[in-house]
């Protein structure tokens, strides 16, 4: 078994080159270490908001608005911190997202129905929470606003009420709630049913951003199938080279002179790129893992590293077929690789990208790849349910490796290698 | 026996090998001599499986090379012209794997890996990594690989080039003592002295074709010239050919402007009488430099020009 000794020995050569074989890995466990520290592990799964809460007023409504946290879902993805005059110099020290500031009599004011002014203070150095405290106050003033157009009446009587130092009567308090019926009778033709009506349904996302991952992945958790498909792309491209040095080096002219045909040597190179890909995305899943991802139902992910990684060794054993010399092979698999990464969703999800760009990412085996695994990691998807992802990886990865194949055996009948 | 019939490649308009015969005996050292980009090359690599030919045949005891590779592969060594060994592995990984290739294993292989090594003088340098070895021990080791199977017919691509005299002798010996013990050998070189020392038999290879077969004094017998003689000096072609091309026992090999070579017929005047005609000519003449018949004048007899050229 010709090939099979051939990639015993190309496995040999990584062991006694231990420096290569860890630069070989380097570059995906680089990526993937940057990332886990900058999101701080798996740890980092929720995304909390934090506010400062500066109420001069310390009236109802400024202290119900305030509460606004209190629900135990609010509770997690907000962190609402009272402050005092303190809350400007922690904002200039860029402690929280935004502050909130309720000025003076803005409850008294509210009721009265006078104009009143809630201040929301962003933190210029992130991008995306203060805009998300923005938007939540905006809509809260607006709602804040048609209730005191609606219910003039009613927040004058509760007003005044929360002035009085005495109980309020039962007839004042059977008044405002009569009141407040009587005009919720009078909307409930748009009310009730609603004008709009919301309908919430659980989808099966292709890809899934960090605010939308209701799965609960992580953020190192949706970046790392994307960056190991990468590195495992950029080790392929190293294991490839291989084929290019042998034939360079005189290598494959003098096996051939052994009883190895040609196509026990390229059968054997082709299967060497596969265990070395193989391997090294193992390697990375057991990274992820003790850096606290969950991949998901195991069958599933050794499936899927198998098929990407075979999608991965088909793609460069390919390139090298295709070209003269180490340095072509090297520019054109870059190229290659990056264009695939930055299209198929491996940094950015393809959500984000433009609608011209979106069907694109199909095209590319690190969609299929990175959308695999996030399916097993958000809804626990078994063998069956990433089949179509296992196909299109798997046939991608037989085509690309038949058509290398073929290539590198024309080149060795034609006496080029 | 290795018979080779009308064998050809050609790329292009280049014939690289054109209709080449051979018989290469059971036992012999069979030299092919000839410049760099005479088709040494691409010959064996034709012969040894790796190259296919446009036409003709190579055949191992009657058996076709590109019919049976695997069979005939099995007893074929080769040692190809380019170092091809992984110099990040050790000198017996190497010879692990080349072994294994040829079905060896277990205490087979590792008795066989030792007499290789043994015989080549690099055992005590087994477990060292390729990429420490000089140009000479990874020349050696080369060597190695191709004998590691005890094949019955040896092919040699020029084992010699870029290396020091002493590292050269070593591999000549090791060759003559692979044949002594019966191994058929097929060496290609561009050195005419190792082909006198070395080859019971010799073919000369210009252009793809080959020229002459024959043993080394059947060789200098056919050119049919006691002496070869090398006049340099300050004329030009047309004066030379006037004034040399009449003379009785010369014969004219190759005139050029400061250069003539001429072969001296060993029927003819001799040397004695023809080298002072020569002088008195009338050319300016620096130097004259005589040769006894060699494979260099031999060469130069067929081709016109020097081995070297």
């Amino acid at each position: 078994m010709a090939p099979l000794k051939i990639v015993l020995r190309d496995l040999k050569r990584m062991v006694r080159n231990p420096v290569r074989t860890a630069l070989l890995f380097a570059l995906p466990l680089m990526l993937a270490g940057i990332f886990s520290l900058v999101f701080g592990g798996g740890a980092a799964s929720e995304i909390s908001i934090r506010v400062l809460v500066f109420d001069e007023d310390q009236g109802l409504v400024s202290r119900l608005l305030g509460g606004a946290g209190s629900s135990p879902e609010m509770d997690r993805r907000l962190d609402l911190v009272p402050v005092g005059k303190e809350g400007f110099e922690m904002m200039e020290r860029g402690e929280a997202s935004a502050l909130v500031h309720f000025p003076p009599g803005f409850t008294k004011n509210y009721l009265d129905g006078e104009p009143v002014v809630i201040s929301i203070i962003k933190n210029p150095a992130e991008r995306f929470l203060p805009q998300v405290v923005e938007e939540g106050g905006r809509i809260g003033a607006e709602i804040l606003s048609q209730g005191s157009r609606v219910f003039r009446t009613e927040l004058a009587t509760i007003g005044g009420m929360t002035q009085n130092t005495a109980f309020p009567s039962d007839l004042a308090v059977g008044s405002v709630a009569s009141g407040v019926n009587n005009k919720l009778q009078s909307l409930k033709r748009w009310v009730f049913p609603p004008v709009i009506n919301l309908e919430t349904t659980t989808v099966t996302p292709e890809i899934t951003d960090e605010e939308g991952a209701g799965g609960g992945i992580s953020i190192l958790g949706f970046l790392l199938p994307g960056l190991s498909m990468m590195g495992i792309l950029f080790l392929a491209q190293s294991a490839t080279r291989d084929i290019l040095h042998d034939r360079e080096s005189g290598l494959v002219r003098h096996l051939l002179t052994a009883p190895v045909s040609p196509v026990d040597y390229i059968a054997g190179k082709c299967l060497s790129v596969l265990v070395v890909s193989s391997l090294g995305f193992f390697f990375l899943v057991a990274f992820g893992i003790a850096a606290g991802v969950d991949w998901g139902p195991a069958a599933t992910t050794i499936a899927l590293v198998l098929a990407a990684s075979l999608a991965a060794a088909g793609a460069l054993v390919l390139i090298s077929s295709l070209v003269g010399t180490e340095r072509q092979a090297d520019a054109l698999s870059t190229i290659v690789i990056m264009v695939w990464s930055l299209i198929g969703g491996a940094f950015v999800p393809i959500s984000q990208f433009p609608d011209f760009l979106r069907p694109l990412a199909k095209t590319t085996p690190v969609f299929w790849a990175v959308d695999g695994f996030h399916k097993a990691m958000q809804q626990g998807a078994d063998i069956a349910a990433v089949s179509t992802n296992l196909l299109v990886l798997g046939g991608t990865g037989l085509i690309f490796l038949g058509l290398g194949a073929a290539a590198l055996r024309r080149r060795m009948a034609g006496g080029l290698i | 026996m290795i018979t080779i019939e009308g064998l050809r490649k050609h790329y292009g308009e280049i014939k690289a090998v054109d209709s080449i015969d051979l018989e290469i005996r059971d036992g012999e050292i069979f030299g092919l001599l000839g410049p760099n980009g005479a088709g040494k090359t691409t010959t064996i690599s034709m012969i040894s499986g790796v190259l296919r030919p446009d036409s003709g045949r190579v055949t191992f005891d009657g058996l076709n090379i590109w019919v049976e590779p695997k069979k005939v592969k099995r007893n074929l060594g080769v040692v190809p012209q380019e170092i091809a060994v992984y110099e990040d592995l050790t000198a017996k990984d190497n010879l692990d794997f080349w072994g294994s290739l040829h079905g060896l294993r277990g205490p087979g292989l590792k008795k066989a890996v030792h007499e290789a090594l043994e015989r080549v003088g690099l055992e005590d340098r087994a477990k060292d990594r390729v990429k420490t070895f000089s140009g000479g021990m990874k020349r050696r080791l080369n060597l190695c690989m191709g004998l590691l199977h005890r094949p019955k017919y040896l092919l040699l691509d020029e084992p010699t080039v870029g290396i020091d005299p002493q590292a050269r002798l070593a591999i000549l010996d090791i060759v003559r003592e692979v044949a002594a013990a019966g191994t058929t050998v097929l060496y290609t070189t561009h050195y005419m002295e190792e082909a006198q020392e070395l080859c019971d038999r010799i073919a000369i290879i210009d252009h793809g074709r080959i020229l002459t077969i024959g043993t080394l004094e059947s060789l200098t017998r056919q050119s049919g010239e006691s002496e070869v003689l090398k006049v340099v000096g300050n004329f030009d072609e047309n004066a030379a050919n006037q004034r040399l091309s009449g003379l009785s026992g010369l014969r004219l090999i190759r005139v050029e402007e400061g250069t003539v070579l001429a072969g001296i017929d060993a029927t003819g005047p001799g040397l004695l009488e023809i080298l002072p005609k020569v002088l008195e000519s009338g050319l300016s003449i620096d130097d004259v430099s005589i040769q006894k018949p060699n494979l260099q004048s031999v060469f130069i007899s067929l081709t016109g020009r020097e081995l070297r050229d």
